[in-house]
């Protein structure tokens, strides 16, 4: 019996009943995967820490290196400190790494370093996750490199420096735990002991260390940094807590699984709506029904079955299909994981949290039917048997007048007046189009954002139209003061600033000292966009970024003081503005001219500089690149673009996404919307007919309104993506250190191109849904 | 006089289930001059409704055809029978069957609104006498829940009359009302008769029947009797007259 009435209900709800089918398997399938993933994630991201060991706190140093210092200080230590290791990275510019026909390395914006395997922990592993070993001649790329110079095994690279030239076999991709993410900026690549001796006597490259500690199990790792800073040990680079490994390893496939959670919510509401509709419809049309049932003494728990059990079928059957489609799906989102965390995605625990999702949109499922079915409740048996003449006697206020009209024509003003008499009906669609709309113009605003040369506001840097980076060579400074000295007597540039970047000491909020990067240079000439306060331009004044300012860093605020060591002296700053910068791990700084720079650890020079009106931006790039080869030369469109990688990449197909899920919700939900309406309006729409008015005058009555609707939830819905969206980017990007993101709106995308091609899809799907539906015989309905 | 509406070997029939094939109408051949005022009358399940309907236009025949002003109607597109419905031909309804969002003068005024070209304010004045005419004038700006069954047929009468139409089906027109809007609604039919219009109107009921000059009988599908009468005139005649001869007219042949 049950059965029975189920199929009869699928037989004549056929295509809502497949869409809401179809939207809640797809919800299954995406929160199904995304847990999926967030389970494979959990349990291979233990597994990679398993095998990779990595340190818990990373101390990095160049220059002078006192490893018997160090050892004493993890003798004296042994309380936290398990083990210490020493890693020395010899590091070489891009440019030396030659491969393919006649490629260099030279446009990364990675630092590239040699290493040999450690011997106790952090450990380089292969894509097996097991320790790398790489035979003399052989090297392991880190698979950063891999994938963006597309270099495969059995290729081979060639490190040209001076005298030196040797070829390596690529033997292994190097899947490194601390240095696998683009948002880390240094890249290890693994060589033998005999090459790498090598190169070192050839002096390829700069000496760095990376002297790490592993701590006990209880190891306070706050008490080791701040202990190893008073030892007065190597640290003229920062220090870097193991924890950030972590974040940085999983942030990318986090992110993904979180949007794709959010997609499957909204697939959910959108059941939700489709189910309310169908419920609204159906209800509609079995209203004498239900008052028969009701008649002969049917319980309301039992009528509401009738419509329920659908409900549960569906869902059931749904969530099984969603659950086993999810283990198939998982495999186009774990690209990224396979390759950088484990290749082997074989745990169990997926299978048990994966049910959550099922289950979860199971119950969500059949407790909204059950709020929805308490309409019947309402309805009472006179009522029901009676709905027509239950309808007299009721006093409505009549608003627009058909002899009010002045501006329409008749149907288009039919069209308008019954989305104002039916909004609370039409609310729905409303929802809806600003739904979608919002789907389609914020990754659109966020990509433009992202592409626009106003985004190196969020990255710290002033706009120029070039921006020569110099980073870790043996003649970076003559090669800095070389280019200061050219630039004056370039009649073609109109406007240069010099930027020198070094490490200082700083006093933290526990009064113990900390490193911090300052850029040191007149702020004036490019000047930079401030959250806060202004740009240093006096004698002991500094700027700090957001993340540096903010509460678990430096607590400061604009007019509160910093302490600085400079060459040993304690200097007093005051803060004077805030500003965005999402690179270096969101902590930088900014100073006057005036403090004095710490020439012992120099990070890097920047120049940037404006061209006269009429000179060819590249050409002159291409010059100074060819002049300084040890330099980064880009303008500062492709520098965010290197630097934010294939973050762009993706939000691109987040955008082209974005448009095919709204266009796929917009066309479905528009016909079944006017599905419902129109099998309500069904008599109506009859007796219009039987007046003499065509399918074309009902459509037009239709399109009038539906597209009224659209045009609001079109203005509604990119209003709502440029401020609300603006407020969820920022809130997202806070943690990256950018607190307040400007989105850039494009108005002929936001306002012209968008607003047309929803239009006309809108336009379309109601036209043809209406000429489906008006083809009845007359007496079919008016009888 | 001429033809308004002219049938010939008109057949409906409608598929029931697969096989199943019900004959509703069976090779009806009917004549309406210009200015007649014609009943249909039969048991239920007789036909007469959908006999309407296919003369009409609103429904499609089966085979045979209807011409409508000497033009065959069984060939028109959609566009071109809902063009002769607005401008030539007004419906009334058992059901009534008035827009309900609409007030009473704004469903008159809708048919007229949506014609090509119409003068808002030489409608609304049309729609405002047609309403005096039928004695609801002052209950114009009502919403339809707040008429009566009498008052809102009145209305759909004034909304098939307002684009002037040459012929006005009525579907049991005063099947759903009290006797008293009955005699009411019968006598404006008989008026907007008597100016010229042609009526043709399906009723079970023989008081209905006796305003009108012929009545024609159907019994399964077939159109099996006619009974020619003069056009009535209580000056000089007796309804209830009219009525008994009816009646007995009915059962002589198997009413």
């Amino acid at each position: 019996m049950f059965f029975k009435i189920v199929k009869n209900d699928f037989k004549r709800t056929k295509i809502i009943t497949t869409a809401v089918f179809v939207f809640i398997t797809m919800a299954v399938i995406l929160a199904a995967s995304a847990i999926n993933n967030i389970a494979n994630l959990i349990q291979s991201m233990s597994e990679l820490q398993e095998r990779a060991v990595p340190a818990d706190i990373t101390q990095m140093h160049s220059g002078e290196f006192d490893q018997a210092g160090i050892d004493q200080f993890t003798e004296k230590h042994r309380e936290n400190i398990a083990m210490q290791e020493t890693m020395v990275l010899l590091t070489l510019d891009g440019r030396h790494i030659h491969f393919g026909k006649n490629q260099t390395m030279s446009g990364t914006v990675q630092d590239i370093s040699f290493v040999v395997q450690n011997e106790k922990f952090d450990f380089i592993l292969n894509l097996d996750n097991e320790k790398l070993e790489v035979m003399e001649g052989e090297v392991a790329v880190p698979i950063y490199f891999m994938q963006y110079y597309d270099l495969k095994i059995g290729e081979t690279i060639t490190v040209k420096n001076g005298d030196y030239e040797k070829e390596f076999v690529i033997s292994d991709y190097a899947r490194d735990y601390e240095m696998n993410s683009s948002l880390t900026s240094s890249k290890r690549f693994v060589v033998n002991q005999v090459d790498y001796d090598e190169m070192r006597k050839f002096q390829v490259g700069e000496i760095e260390y990376l002297i790490e500690f592993k701590l006990n199990e209880n190891g306070d790792s706050l008490a080791v940094q701040t202990a190893y800073i008073e030892a007065g040990l190597p640290a003229n680079g920062p220090a870097i807590d193991g924890k950030i490994f972590l974040v940085f390893n999983a942030l990318s496939d986090t992110a993904v699984a979180m949007v794709i959670i959010l997609i499957s919510i909204l697939l959910i509401i959108i059941s939700f709506l489709c189910i309310r509709l169908t419920f609204l419809a159906t209800i509609d049309e079995d209203i004498r029904e239900i008052g028969v049932m009701k008649a002969i003494g049917i319980s309301k728990m039992e009528i509401s079955k009738v419509y329920l059990n659908k409900y549960r079928m569906m869902s059931v059957l749904a969530g099984t299909i969603g659950y086993l489609l999810s283990f198939a799906i998982v495999n186009l989102i774990n690209g990224n994981m396979k390759l950088y965390i484990s290749s082997d995605l074989s745990g169990n625990l997926k299978y048990v949290l994966s049910l959550i999702a099922p289950i979860m949109f199971y119950f969500m499922i059949v407790m909204y039917c059950k709020k929805v079915l308490k309409r019947i409740d309402k309805i009472s048996v006179v009522e029901a048997l009676r709905s027509n003449i239950m309808e007299r006697g009721k006093n409505r206020k009549y608003s627009f007048p058909l002899q009010k009209n002045k501006w329409f024509s008749t149907n288009i003003y039919m069209g308008l007046r019954d989305v104002w008499i039916r909004r609370k009906l039409y609310r729905l669609l409303f929802l809806i189009f600003i739904v979608c709309t919002f789907i389609i113009i914020l990754p659109i605003n966020l990509y433009n954002t992202m592409n626009s040369p106003k985004f190196s506001t969020y990255m710290g840097i002033e706009k120029s139209d070039i921006r020569i980076d110099f980073r870790k060579t043996d003649t970076i400074t003559e090669d800095f003061n070389k280019l200061l000295e050219e630039i004056k007597n370039d009649s073609e540039i109109v406007k240069n600033a010099a930027y020198v970047t070094s490490s200082y000491q700083i006093k933290n909020t526990e009064d113990s000292w900390d490193y911090i990067n300052i850029e040191i240079g007149d702020f004036s000439i490019f000047p930079l966009e401030y959250l806060e306060g202004r740009a240093p331009k006096a004698e002991g004044e500094i700027s700090l970024s957001y993340a540096n300012a903010s509460k678990d860093a430096l607590n400061k605020r604009v007019g509160d003081e910093v302490i600085v060591k400079v060459n040993g002296k304690e200097k007093t700053l005051r803060v004077t503005g805030i500003y965005q910068d999402i690179t270096n791990g969101g902590k930088t700084a900014k100073a006057d001219a005036s403090l004095e720079i710490n020439k012992e650890a120099v990070l890097w020079y920047i120049v940037s500089m404006d061209v006269a009106p009429g000179v060819d931006i590249h050409e002159k790039m291409n010059d100074y690149q060819n002049t300084y080869d040890s330099a980064q030369v880009n303008d500062i469109k492709e520098y965010t673009q290197q630097t934010l990688g294939n973050i762009i990449e993706q939000m691109y197909t987040m955008v082209l996404g974005g448009i095919a899920i709204a266009v796929m919700i917009i066309v479905l939900i528009t016909v079944l919307f006017l599905r419902m309406l129109l099998s309500k309006d069904m008599s109506q729409i009859a007796i219009m007919r039987s007046m003499g008015l065509t399918s074309k005058n009902i459509s037009h009555q239709y399109l009038a309104g539906t597209l009224t609707v659209l045009v609001f939830g079109i203005i509604f819905g990119a209003f709502a993506s440029s401020y609300l969206g603006e407020i969820l980017v920022s809130i997202a990007m806070t943690f990256m250190g950018a607190a307040k993101i400007e989105l850039i709106n494009v108005a002929w995308q936001t306002w012209l191109l968008c607003p047309l091609a929803l239009i006309v899809i809108v336009g379309i799907t109601i036209f043809v849904s209406c000429k489906v539906a008006v083809k009845d015989d007359l007496s079919v309905t008016l009888r | 006089m001429s033809l308004i509406v002219e049938a010939r070997n008109m057949n409906k029939k409608v598929k029931l289930g697969n096989d199943h094939e019900l004959h509703i109408l069976k090779d009806i051949n009917l004549e309406i001059e210009e200015g007649e005022f014609v009943s249909v009358m039969g048991p239920s399940g007789s036909g007469k409704t959908t006999l309407l309907y296919n003369i009409s236009g609103m429904d499609k025949v089966s085979s045979g055809s209807v011409k409508f002003k000497g033009s065959e109607i069984t060939s028109l597109k959609e566009e071109q029978l809902a063009r002769i419905r607005l401008n030539n031909m007004g419906f009334i309804f058992q059901d009534i069957n008035l827009l309900k969002n609409l007030s009473l003068i704004d469903n008159v005024m809708f048919p007229a609104l949506v014609s090509k070209g119409a003068d808002k304010h030489a409608v609304n004045l049309k729609a405002k006498k047609l309403l005096k005419m039928t004695g609801i004038e002052k209950l114009a700006n009502n919403t339809i829940t707040q008429g009566s069954g009498g008052q809102l047929q009145r209305v759909a009468i004034c909304r098939a009359l307002i684009n002037e139409p040459d012929i006005i089906f009525g579907d049991e027109p005063t099947g759903a009302l009290d006797s008293k809007s009955t005699v009411e609604i019968m006598s404006i039919l008989t008026e907007i008769n008597r100016k010229g219009t042609t009526v043709i109107l399906v009723t079970h009921d023989a008081k209905v029947a006796a305003k009108t000059e012929r009545v024609l009988f159907m019994l399964d599908g077939n159109l099996v009797a006619q009974k020619k009468m003069s056009k009535f005139d209580r000056r000089y005649e007796n309804s209830k007259n009219r009525e008994e001869s009816i009646m007995k007219w009915l059962i002589e042949h198997g009413f």
